[in-house]
């Protein structure tokens, strides 16, 4: 709820913030393949603040264009989340564990877009948001996002996406210490991407 | 010079003086001082004579709610919405002064918060806490896991160990639930199926009842309107506020007021001219009924130090009555002998005047006897308007009018031969048929006669008003100022567990949709009884050594000292949240309305309720039954009560004044009396009898108006009484003209769109036309008279 009420304030920035983007940032996005559909797998490792060991996770994911993004955990919970244009809705196993409502939650929108445009690459967008510095090297790119907003600041701290044609890696440091890394494998792109199951589910 | 023309002459002087006085103090008042009328409709309610607590109540909502001013513009498309929204600002921006617009501050969201986050331990919500008792520390144990492995797991608060079980997170959605506005790209958000609006919530700074601060805003606002619909054609702009319905209400009154009290003098022109073919006459009338209103005018602002417009209304009929005087004694000179002096037929004039006055003075002050202070100042308003023109006539009107120099025209000869032919009632035959039939009639009409003191009645803002209240309330599901229920204790403590009962009850309707949630300040700081409850179960289910935070740990590989830690953090945050805690944040603005603190010696707060549907009233009313420091409260229906109680209650002062009057009346005419009184006791009934034929409800201000009635009757049984001749046309004159001008004017007042004057207004619109006609019948057979003996043809 506090990410959502500073995303929130955060969303304030995009009306006012000069959506164009820093000289590296416009080369990473002519790297960035940006297909219709992308899948692949994921394997998410996270460290909480106090904790000795790391979370270990996995699943799969798919982003489309134009609808939105479906987040499969498979091991070790099984749970799914599907954010789309107008709606954040997650399941546990087959029953809705929440949902929430572009048209009552107008932050959804915002929650929504920040999420497709990290796992997509997509910079400009984001660039409404976070700072964006970015660097090049050779066929890899890296970029770190600082939120614009200091309430978002606090509450995510900082990002780094790194990649080549797609996006590799995604770490998320949280102000509470709490460490998020995300590292993509085995992507496929166009329509056959997606299983039958998945496209079921969007 | 006689010593009864030096008298004259010189009570005539002092008349002057006062008259000078009071045109100085009004030119002092309206030149200088620049007094502007009240237009507050809540200023004519009766101030509410027993429970201080429950009054607080009413200013607490009444006072937070008096000076907003929601507007929301809306568009199906958001950037459209947050366009026109935009430009409406702008306009109201450039008058920052009269608006103290509530800003979205960043600090307050970030600030929002921290307060409650070090009490998370103590607030849970009830489902929460039913869950709590039901399900095994299993259940807790992988609802946190499923939290932890989710990459954006839903609503989260800080870092994940403050809130492993979202249980806080569930309490803060739970809140937000409130309201269904939403800050959204730095606007306020809310929306319906069809679109989505821009919230502008704004406090005036200046009286929403002050005509000024009405005559600037509201074109500022038209023209943030325009500007709105000029960015984006097609808006919708939806406006609430008490300041609207002010406007509507003084803008109405003013329109009315200059109608009315034209209209009125217009008719007076006419008929005077008619009447007496001379400009002369007219001036001295309006001289009459100048002089009254200006003194009216000076003693009640010395008296009240303030006027209502209502008042002024009112007083605009004033002139209907205040002619009388004049009239009575024009129409004597013009039929009198031109060689008798003017002193002297004033002289003879006098007793007759002196009982007008004081039974139209009496009529006036059934009005005084009313606990509305409006009431009141149109009562003396009215008495004293009457007694200065009266006294303008006695002490000037001599010196003017001159015998010989008033002629009559041919409609005058025409309407008093009317009078020969006229039916007189006789103990005879055909009167006892009348009698018969009338009562036939009257009584079938009365037993028709309904009653309902609604004070919605009394009010009809326009209708697109309405309009947009019943909309923004529906998309704002915001409370209802007027219904709530009024919660006590001898602490605060007990208070807030008084609520904690109530809601619990109130959680059936809810399921039912009779209302769609309550709003209470124990929705945010719960009762230390159940904050520490609370605090228990979690220590049972879910702290516990082996509980669901211990079975957490294993899951997670992490010993335990990982869930001491935990443990004693969360420990941290387990003291109680105390009510003064809460009062003192920002967090707590929106919700302060609700808690009136110590107020006689105990602890009192509202309980109020969102989405309420009219229908389910009775059953509310009912939840609140049997519950100790509990009390369901009805604004509407209170007012309503107070009005029904004094209908009653004035119905009684109508017939005392009857006796009152009829005892005054007894030392002069004797066993003619009743002759003075029976066709006003008819022409009421009658009245009465008609509102019941015409479905007409019957209220408050139609018994008033029949009080009024009575005083104005009176005159007319007065005049014809005192010259009982049927050749003499001098007092028909004088009726027909009185009363065709109290016909004008308050038969204007039935046309009147405010439903208190309109019911006055018909009552005596009725009444007065059923006096003129009934007055010649009443009148005693051929008797020698002291008058007419002593020469006054």
């Amino acid at each position: 709820m506090k990410v959502i009420l500073k995303a929130a304030l955060a969303a304030l920035w995009l009306a006012v913030a000069p959506a164009q983007a820093a000289a590296p940032v416009a080369k990473i996005e002519a790297m960035l393949a940006k297909p219709q559909q992308l899948c692949g797998r994921f394997d998410q490792s996270k460290q909480l603040a106090g904790m000795k060991k790391p979370l270990a996770s996995n699943g799969r994911f798919c982003v489309v264009a134009g609808k939105g993004v479906l987040w499969r955990t498979l091991q070790p919970f099984p749970n799914t989340l599907r954010l789309t244009r107008d709606e954040i809705v997650h399941f546990q196993g087959e029953r809705v564990a929440m949902r929430l409502d572009a048209k009552t939650e107008p932050v959804v929108k915002m929650i929504n877009s920040v999420l497709f445009s990290l796992l997509a690459g997509d910079l400009a967008q984001l660039d409404t948001l976070f700072e964006v510095d970015g660097s090049i090297d050779g066929n890899t790119w890296q970029v770190a996002l600082k939120a614009r907003q200091p309430a978002l600041a606090k509450a995510i701290g900082g990002i780094r996406l790194d990649g080549g044609a797609f996006v590799k890696n995604i770490s998320i440091s949280e102000a509470s210490g709490d460490r998020t890394s995300i590292v993509f494998s085995a992507i496929e792109t166009g329509p056959a991407a997606i299983t039958a199951q998945e496209a079921a589910l969007f | 010079m006689t010593p009864l023309k030096h008298q004259g002459r010189l009570l005539a002087i002092a008349w002057a003086m006062v008259v000078a006085l009071l045109l100085a103090h009004n030119a002092y008042l309206w030149g200088v001082k620049r007094i502007a009328p009240e237009t507050d409709i809540l200023a004519l309610l009766p101030v509410q004579e027993r429970d201080p607590v429950l009054q607080a109540s009413f200013t607490h909502m009444v006072d937070s709610a008096q000076q907003r001013l929601v507007v929301l513009v809306g568009a199906p498309d958001w950037n459209d919405a947050r366009r026109a929204a935009d430009a409406y600002s702008a306009v109201l921006a450039r008058h920052a002064g009269l608006f103290a617009a509530t800003p979205l501050d960043e600090q307050t969201q970030n600030d929002w918060l921290a307060l409650f986050q070090q009490h998370r331990l103590t607030l849970l919500t009830a489902p929460q806490e039913a869950q709590l008792r039901k399900e095994a520390p299993a259940f807790w144990r992988d609802s946190a896991l499923s939290q932890l492995y989710s990459p954006f797991g839903g609503p989260k608060l800080g870092a994940w160990q403050d809130d492993p079980f979202g249980l806080f997170g569930g309490w803060v959605q739970e809140r937000a639930q409130e309201t269904p506005v939403r800050p959204r790209d730095g606007h306020l958000f809310v929306a319906d199926g069809e679109r989505q609006y821009v919230l502008l919530p704004m406090t005036l700074t200046v009286p929403a009842f002050s005509l000024g601060a009405q005559e600037t805003v509201l074109p500022l606002l038209a023209q943030a309107q325009a500007m709105a619909r000029q960015a984006v054609p097609g808006v919708e702009i939806i406006s609430a506020g008490v300041i609207l319905h002010a406007a509507a209400a003084s803008s109405q009154a003013a329109g009315e007021m200059s109608t009315i009290g034209l209209g009125s003098l217009a008719g007076i022109i006419l008929l005077t001219w008619l009447t007496f073919r001379s400009v002369k006459p007219i001036s001295l009338i309006l001289l009459s009924i100048g002089i009254g209103c200006l003194g009216a005018l000076s003693v009640c602002w010395l008296l009240f130090g303030r006027l209502h417009l209502m008042t002024l209304v009112f007083g605009a009929s004033l002139i209907g009555v205040a002619q009388d005087y004049g009239i009575y004694f024009l129409c004597n000179r013009l039929g009198a002998d031109p060689a008798l002096s003017s002193r002297a037929l004033l002289l003879r004039l006098l007793p007759g005047l002196c009982l007008t006055l004081l039974a139209a003075v009496i009529g006036y002050m059934g009005l005084a006897l009313t606990p509305f202070p409006g009431l009141r100042h149109m009562a003396v308003f009215s008495a004293l308007g009457l007694v200065f023109a009266w006294l303008t006539v006695v002490f000037w009107f001599p010196m003017l009018v001159q015998g010989g120099t008033l002629r009559s025209g041919a409609l005058v000869r025409r309407y008093g031969a009317v009078r020969m032919h006229w039916p007189q009632a006789r103990a005879n035959r055909a009167t006892l048929l009348c009698v018969l039939a009338f009562a036939v009639l009257a009584g079938a009409g009365m037993a028709r006669l309904g009653v309902n003191d609604d004070i919605r009645l009394l009010q009809t803002p326009p209708a697109h008003l309405i309009r947009d209240q019943l909309k923004l309330g529906k998309l704002l599901d915001a409370p209802t100022p007027v219904q709530f229920y009024l919660v006590r204790g001898d602490s605060a403590e007990v208070v807030l567990q008084r609520e904690e009962a109530l809601k619990r009850r109130l959680q059936t309707l809810i399921e039912q949709r009779h209302i769609s949630g309550v709003q209470a300040m124990s929705n945010w700081v719960p009762s230390l009884q159940t904050q520490q409850a609370r605090r228990a179960l979690l220590d049972a289910s879910v702290l516990k050594p082996g509980g669901a935070l211990d079975l957490l740990a294993q899951s997670v590989d992490e010993g335990p000292e990982w869930a001491g830690k935990v443990r004693a953090q969360l420990a941290q945050a387990g003291a109680p949240l105390l009510i003064d805690d809460f009062l003192k944040v920002r967090a707590s603005e929106p919700w302060r309305h609700l808690w009136l603190g110590e107020v006689q010696g105990g602890y009192a707060s509202i309980v109020a309720l969102r989405g309420m549907q009219y229908a389910a009233i009775p059953l509310l009313a009912q939840a609140g039954g049997g519950m100790p420091g509990v009390q369901w409260v009805d604004k509407v229906a209170e007012i309503s009560s107070v009005l029904g109680r004094y209908r009653i209650y004035m119905g009684a002062v109508v017939l005392g004044a009857y006796l009152v009057v009829f005892g005054l009346l007894m030392p002069r005419y004797g066993r003619r009396t009743w002759r003075v009184l029976a066709p006003t006791a008819l022409a009421s009934l009658a009245a009465l009898a008609l509102l019941g034929y015409l479905g007409q409800p019957l209220q408050l201000f139609h018994v008033l108006a029949l009080m009024l009635l009575l005083g104005v009757g009176v005159d007319y049984g007065i005049f014809m009484q005192e010259h009982p001749q049927q050749r003499n046309h001098t007092p028909w004159l004088a009726v027909g003209l009185s009363a065709t001008n109290t016909l004008l004017s308050f038969g204007l007042l039935a046309l009147s769109h405010t439903a208190a004057l309109q019911a006055f207004g018909l009552t005596m619109l009725i009444g007065t036309a059923l006096v003129w006609l009934l007055s010649p019948c009443f009148v005693a057979p051929e008797q020698p008279d002291a008058a007419d003996a002593a020469g006054v043809a």
